[in-house]
Formats: structure tokens, C-alpha cells, sequence
């Protein structure tokens, strides 16, 4: 009998040892799993940094890598600041009350999200949270790509400081707006009106897009953009291999952005013990992102190929393929992915060239692929998706037309407005817009200390050799 | 088109795609093959055509 207990003890004992080790493994597994979107997502920078480089003329092709580098660099210190802070203080709304899940409101904002205080703790190294650091990673990730895309609309003529208040604007506050209202699971949008946009279709790509023409317009065309006639004039960039390759780098990191929407499973945080959770708490695999993003980069492809056999707007259709889908792709069959995809990438140019007749000088169409594409998707889920329940609770409220036509609204309002009215308070105190003689000369001969392609142009440098 | 008679994520225990258990799966894969196919016709036609401008 008393070796029958020992025996069983010692059996108890292993299990519980083996039961630690699994739940230091899962802890350890579920940390690596956002640090390495991380390093996914920076890539998307090093897309967007290639890609309006090469959009932009050779007079000005280091100052736009500068303000874009510029971009992502503010973006992190005052997401840290204060941009954390608002995601989890306003998902209710103002004036910021606690939400029904326990995870929102200014008061939990204050116990988390602050550099100072209690608060403190989850700001920095602490040996007993394995999540906080690399969650708010990805997030201020996020962020930078909601800047990234608005960079490369306002290239060749905007000033610097200016640009990097609306960055900021967009990329600290705008969008993160937008993520507490439409991807907390707390968000009024979701819990008042069933809004489902998984992947940021809305709330990261339609913000940022709409963001941008509110600051085109008050920005205005490029220096010969347009003729006096109202017609426009293609701009070609210096380096269109650049521009594709970019583009092709935002494809790959594109996988970091979604693969940080999933929560894994089985941490005291995560949705389920068992299976990934989409930020909202409902059921995903990583199976339904890899079918349904490799549908949606071919659909847009094909779909923008047929109309313009363009380098550019095939890498585009790429982006809007995967932007068209990203609200469901979570719940998209793959074929029906690419059907979304495929027309995404057929009105892509069209809607692009809708801008164009309008004065509005976007110069790598960020409006049209972010913005239009952007709120294209989310209704799409609405048409398809109508009666998917949108949190994983009892009586849950349900993904539905109506609700996806209030959250694009709400988007484009949340893009739209700050990006007006910031860039027309920045215009009135003559930050907005470069001097016309630095235009015209080139913004690296004011901006930038170094030559992009120094062996090039009239001033070019003796060799020693010569 | 929540392909379960409840709308309820906990009664998920398998497909949980919009149209599972409809025959929408089976019209987008074929609408997508369909698609594929006009592309690379017209591609071709309209390739050939501008090709064609430039025989001497």
C-alpha cells in the first residue's frame, strides 16, 4: 500500500513538473510569437523607405527616405508616451469608462499604460510580465505603418517638422482612436454595432488614407503636376525597380502586421487556452491567414494587371488585394478572397484616376490603395459576413451591413478631419509647404547634407583618378 | 452567412468560413478559375495586338 502512494506521488510529481514545463514553454512560445512580428513589420519600412525613395525624383530622393525614416522614429517614443495609453482609455468612448471585458477605461489606462507610478511596472523590463513589452511592440509597429502611408501621398514638397506633427497626429492618436473604438473588445463599434475588421482594413489603412487627403488637400499638387487646363501630368519617380521591390517588402511584412492581429492561446491574457483568437476574442487559425492573404496578393495582382500592365499598380493590386480581404480574412473561403482581391485590383486605377481629375496630387495613390481599398473591404465583409458573431460571449452582437457602413464612416471621419484640420492649422503657421525656389531646386540640396547618387547630374564630383 | 444555426462561436467545432455548407464555396472557386482563365485570354489578345504595331 505505501509503495502504491509513493508511487502515485511520485507520479503526481512528474506531472506537475511536466505540466510546468509545458506552461513555461507556451509562456515562452507566446512571447517569441509577437517579438518576431516585430522585425516582420520593420520590414514593411524598409518597403515603404524603398518605395518613396523611388517614386520620388532624383532631386529629392534622400529627403524623402529622410522624412520617412523621421516618421518611424517619432512614432515610437510617443506611441510610448501617450499612444498606448489611448487605446486602452477610450475603447468605450469619451469620457473613457470601463468596458464590460475589464480591459479599457481611463482608470485601467492609468494602472498599465503610463511611463510613471504603479503603472511603471509594465513600461519596462519586469521578469513577471512576458507580454506588455512585445504587445505594445507590435502596436507602436502599427503605428508606424499608419505614417509610413501617408509619407509617401505628400513627398517632394512637404516640409519636415510639419510632416512629423502629423505623423504623429495620425500615427499616435488618429489611428489608435480608430483601434480602441473598432478592434478593442471593448470598442463601442464592435459591442453597440458588430464591427469586424480582423486585419485593419479600416481602422489602420482607411485612417491613414484618408488622413493623407485631408493633407493633400490642403498640401496641394506638386510644381507641374498640373496644367492650367486642370489636366495632370505624370510625375515619374527616379527609380521604378525601387519602387516595385518596396512594395514587394510591404507584401513581406505584411505577414508580420496580420501574424500580430492573432492572440495565442493558453497565457493568463490570451482568448482561449486552446486555440489563437483574433484581437476580438473569436476563432482564427493561422491556416485561414495563410490561404486567404496568398488569394488576396494574386487576386489584386491579376485584377490590376489587366487594366494597366503597370509594374507599379500590379505590386499596388498586391496591397489592395490583401487590404480588400483583411477584414475577413479570418472567415473568407480563399476563392472567395480572391474574387474581393481581384475586383479590388480592377478599381484600383479607376479610383485613382477619380483623385487625379479632382487636383489631388497623390503621388504614389497611398488614398486610393489605403483609403478607397480600405473602406471597400470593411463594407465587403459586411455584404458576406452579415450574421458572424463578432466577440466569442453569449448573445454576442453580430457582424451586419449596416454595422460596416457605420464603422467605415466612423474610419474615414476618424482619417479624414485630424488630417484636414492639423495640416490647415500647420498652413496657417507656414509649416506646411516648402518654399517655392526649394521645390523647384530640389528638397535634398535644402534638407539633406549628402548626394543620393553623387557620380550623377551637373555638380557631379571629380574622381581621383580623373 | 455564419454557416452554423446558431449565431455563437462556441458551437463552432469545425469550418467556420462565410458560405460553409452552401454551395458559395464551390461558385467562388469556380468564378475564380473562370477569372483566371478570361485574364490570360484577353492578356494574350491584347499582348499580341500591340506586338503586332511593331512588325516591320
Amino acid at each position: 500500500m505505501e509503495d502504491q502512494i509513493a508511487e502515485l506521488v511520485t507520479k503526481v510529481a512528474e506531472l506537475e513538473a511536466a505540466s510546468g514545463g509545458a506552461k513555461v514553454t507556451n509562456t515562452v512560445f507566446a512571447e517569441t510569437y509577437y517579438y518576431l512580428t516585430i522585425p516582420l513589420m520593420i520590414i514593411i519600412h524598409a518597403g515603404f523607405l524603398a518605395y518613396e525613395m523611388g517614386a520620388s525624383r532624383l532631386k529629392n530622393v534622400l529627403s524623402s527616405g529622410v522624412k520617412n525614416i523621421l516618421a518611424f522614429a517619432f512614432m515610437i517614443p510617443t506611441f510610448y508616451f501617450f499612444g498606448w495609453w489611448v487605446y486602452f482609455g477610450f475603447p468605450t468612448g469619451v469620457p473613457g469608462e470601463a468596458g464590460p471585458m475589464g480591459i479599457s477605461g481611463i482608470e485601467y489606462a492609468n494602472s498599465i499604460a503610463l511611463g510613471w507610478g504603479e503603472s511603471a511596472q509594465y513600461m519596462g523590463p519586469n521578469i513577471a510580465d512576458n507580454i506588455s513589452g512585445v504587445f505594445f511592440g507590435a502596436f507602436a509597429l502599427f503605428a508606424c505603418t499608419t505614417a509610413s502611408i501617408m509619407s509617401g501621398a505628400v513627398i517632394e514638397r512637404i516640409q519636415t517638422i510639419g510632416f512629423i506633427i502629423l505623423a504623429v497626429v495620425l500615427g499616435s492618436f488618429a489611428w489608435v482612436v480608430a483601434a480602441a473604438w473598432g478592434w478593442h473588445a471593448d470598442g463601442w463599434l464592435v459591442t453597440q454595432w458588430g464591427v469586424h475588421d480582423f486585419g485593419a482594413a479600416g481602422l489602420v489603412h482607411a485612417v491613414a488614407g484618408f488622413f493623407a487627403l485631408g493633407v493633400l488637400i490642403n498640401l496641394g499638387p506638386r510644381i507641374g503636376k498640373f496644367n492650367a487646363d486642370g489636366t495632370s501630368n505624370h510625375i515619374p519617380g527616379h527609380n521604378m525597380p525601387l519602387t516595385v521591390v518596396g512594395l514587394m517588402l510591404i507584401i513581406v511584412g505584411f505577414w508580420g502586421f496580420l501574424m500580430a492581429c492573432v492572440v495565442p492561446p493558453g497565457e493568463a491574457w490570451s482568448w482561449f487556452p486552446d486555440k489563437f483568437a483574433t484581437i476580438y476574442g473569436t476563432p482564427i487559425t493561422l491556416g485561414s491567414l495563410s490561404f486567404n492573404i496568398l488569394m488576396g496578393v494574386a487576386g489584386g495582382i491579376i485584377g490590376s494587371w489587366l487594366f494597366t500592365r503597370d509594374p507599379f499598380w500590379m505590386m499596388s493590386g498586391a496591397l489592395a488585394g490583401i487590404i480588400s480581404t483583411a477584414s475577413g480574412l479570418d472567415i473568407y473561403y480563399p476563392a472567395h478572397a480572391f474574387l474581393i482581391a481581384l475586383s479590388a485590383g480592377l478599381i484600383l486605377k479607376p479610383c485613382a484616376d477619380f483623385l487625379d481629375k479632382r487636383g489631388i496630387d497623390d503621388a504614389v495613390g497611398a488614398v486610393t490603395v489605403h483609403g478607397t481599398i480600405g473602406l471597400y473591404g470593411v463594407i465587403m465583409l459586411g455584404v458576406w459576413g452579415a450574421g458572424f458573431p463578432a466577440l466569442a460571449i453569449e448573445n454576442a452582437p453580430t457582424v451586419s451591413l449596416m454595422g460596416q457602413i457605420v464603422g467605415a464612416i466612423v474610419f474615414f471621419l476618424l482619417g479624414f478631419v485630424p488630417g484636414y484640420v492639423v495640416s490647415l492649422i500647420l498652413k496657417m503657421c507656414g509649416m506646411l509647404r516648402i518654399r517655392e525656389g526649394a521645390e523647384i531646386a530640389g528638397m535634398d540640396a535644402v534638407k539633406v547634407p549628402a548626394a543620393g547618387y553623387p557620380e550623377w547630374g551637373g555638380d557631379a564630383p571629380i574622381t581621383p583618378a580623373e | 452567412m455564419f454557416p452554423y444555426s446558431e449565431a455563437s462561436w462556441s458551437v463552432v467545432d469545425g469550418a467556420m468560413f462565410i458560405g460553409w455548407g452552401t454551395s458559395l464555396p464551390g461558385i467562388t472557386t469556380f468564378l475564380s478559375m473562370l477569372a483566371c482563365i478570361a485574364v490570360l485570354v484577353i492578356g494574350q489578345r491584347s499582348e499580341t495586338a500591340k506586338a503586332k504595331k511593331f512588325d516591320k
